[in-house]
């Protein structure tokens, strides 16, 4: 109660906790793990209240949040260990240009959540960054630290990827056929 | 980006470029390549959009996920821990030296408060902090104290349904009613039926990091009324009483065969704001 007041405090839950469902979302879809994202979730607002005299008013605080969750979610992947760091000799496959095969329709919002979380986090993330938050490339490339021609190589792959996982999903479940199966047929 | 040069493999340099336009991040001239091809193809338009679809839905499908409810208030607590952590190193002296001050100066009211576990002691604080007030404030104050401050609250808050069957048929639609009621950034963690003293209770918890709101609604007892009293102000018809004890604001609102009250560790004037906001509808709603 004595510090309920305090004008600094107020200015930084205004500018930053609005972004609180964007940033756990994506640090859920992420991890693919909500407690995880809980635990994240605090330490980023943490962080960013502890670095908020660095913060220009102004600026896109949105953006700066999710530099401060990429950042914490690579120091915990290193604590955790057990999740796969993508390697660049991957990252930098070239994405086939032939033809995908064709995402089915009659998907459910679920299949499509599952089949991103198959997708290697590191393509994954670019992903969310740009497909569904809507950050330019340059943003996406300020948050993650990398190149913007990773972050296009990422994402170009990331969503083949889950291209490909959902058409196989589909094969799986008999919504659609393998076009393999129907030449020998 | 260099500009592509289509002509040959077309379908093959469209598809390639295809995600970088619908990121919206191609040169114009590039664009203006591939929009020329997607006119004469209709297997790369096809792609395209289905490309496009597939886009909107993972969007919509990941952003149907919210955070849990609980999370804000979780959030704010650590902010507000970590910023009590900057400011100890001077603030224990400062502390002492008001301590001394009130205990020099000021007659204490609610003395020290009690452990979580202590409940003999809680059951002094509530009865000396009450004292001070008239009795007909005394319900909504004890039920309070007692329900929502001495309470350990659940990492999770239940659901909107687990609260609504908590509270029973009669007294769910008061739920709707609060959110709109109280200061940006309250949320419902709590809403129940209890008992405090031999009293029925039916008691609605906001809170904000570590600040709480109650709405404590209980039926009155022959002859309890706050009419003796002097309205400190009124909505839409319904005279709203005031009172405070230690840090505690008490606003009083009647209907005919209940006393509502809204308890909170906020000022005099906000109090009285969110009464003056919820007793029209809630006494509607007693009715």
């Amino acid at each position: 109660m004595l510090f309920a007041n305090n004008p600094r405090m107020n200015e930084f839950e205004a500018a930053a906790l609005p972004h609180l469902n964007d940033i756990y979302r994506t640090a859920a879809r992420v991890l693919g793990d909500r407690t995880r994202a809980d635990d994240v979730l605090q330490d980023v607002y943490l962080q960013a209240w502890k670095s908020f005299d660095k913060f220009e008013t102004g600026t896109n605080c949105r953006a700066w949040l999710f530099k401060i969750l990429f950042h914490t979610i690579n120091h915990y992947r290193r604590k955790w260990l057990n999740i796969r760091m993508v390697k660049e000799s991957q990252e930098i496959l070239q994405t086939a240009a032939a033809a995908d095969p064709p995402v089915p329709e009659h998907i459910t919002d679920q299949d499509l959540l599952a089949a991103l979380n198959q997708v290697p986090q590191d393509f994954r993330s670019a992903v969310l960054l740009v497909d569904v938050e809507e950050f330019s490339y340059k943003d996406a490339s300020a948050i993650l630290g990398v190149p913007i021609g990773t972050v296009m190589s990422r994402l170009s792959r990331g969503r083949k990827l889950l291209r490909e996982r959902l058409a196989e999903m589909a094969r799986q479940y008999g919504i659609l056929h393998d076009p393999k199966e129907g030449r020998s047929a | 980006m260099n500009r592509p040069k289509f002509g040959e493999s077309a379908c093959e340099k469209t598809r390639r470029y295809m995600d970088a336009y619908l990121s919206n991040e191609l040169l114009v001239e590039t664009t203006h390549d591939l929009l020329q091809h997607l006119e004469s193809c209709p297997e790369c338009t096809a792609e395209l959009e289905a490309r496009t679809r597939l886009r909107s839905r993972l969007k919509a499908a990941v952003k149907a996920q919210t955070a849990p409810p609980h999370l804000p208030v979780l959030v704010r607590d650590k902010l507000r821990n970590s910023q009590r952590g900057r400011w100890r190193f001077y603030a224990v002296p400062v502390a002492a030296m008001l301590v001394l001050a009130a205990v020099i100066w000021v007659r204490p009211i609610a003395g020290p408060l009690p452990g979580i576990a202590d409940r003999a002691a809680q059951a002094t604080y509530i009865q000396r902090v009450s004292a001070t007030v008239a009795q007909v404030f005394r319900p909504g104050l004890c039920d309070h104290i007692h329900c929502a401050f001495f309470r350990v609250y659940p990492q999770t808050p239940p659901d909107i349904h687990e609260m609504e069957a908590k509270l029973g048929e009669e007294y769910k639609a008061l739920l709707p009613l609060v959110g709109p009621a109280v200061p940006e950034g309250y949320r419902v963690v709590l809403a129940h039926q209890c008992t405090y003293a031999g009293r029925r209770f039916i008691h609605l918890t906001m809170r904000k990091g570590s600040d709480v709101i109650s709405l404590v609604v209980t039926r009155k007892n022959p002859d309890e009324t706050f009419r003796a009293l002097s309205p400190a102000a009124g909505a839409a018809g319904v005279p709203i009483y005031q009172a405070s004890a230690a840090n505690y604001q008490i606003a009083g609102f009647e209907s005919d065969g209940y006393l509502a009250f809204i308890v909170s560790d906020l000022t005099g004037a906000a109090n009285l704001h969110i009464a003056a906001a919820l007793a029209p509808a809630v006494r509607q709603l007693l009715s």
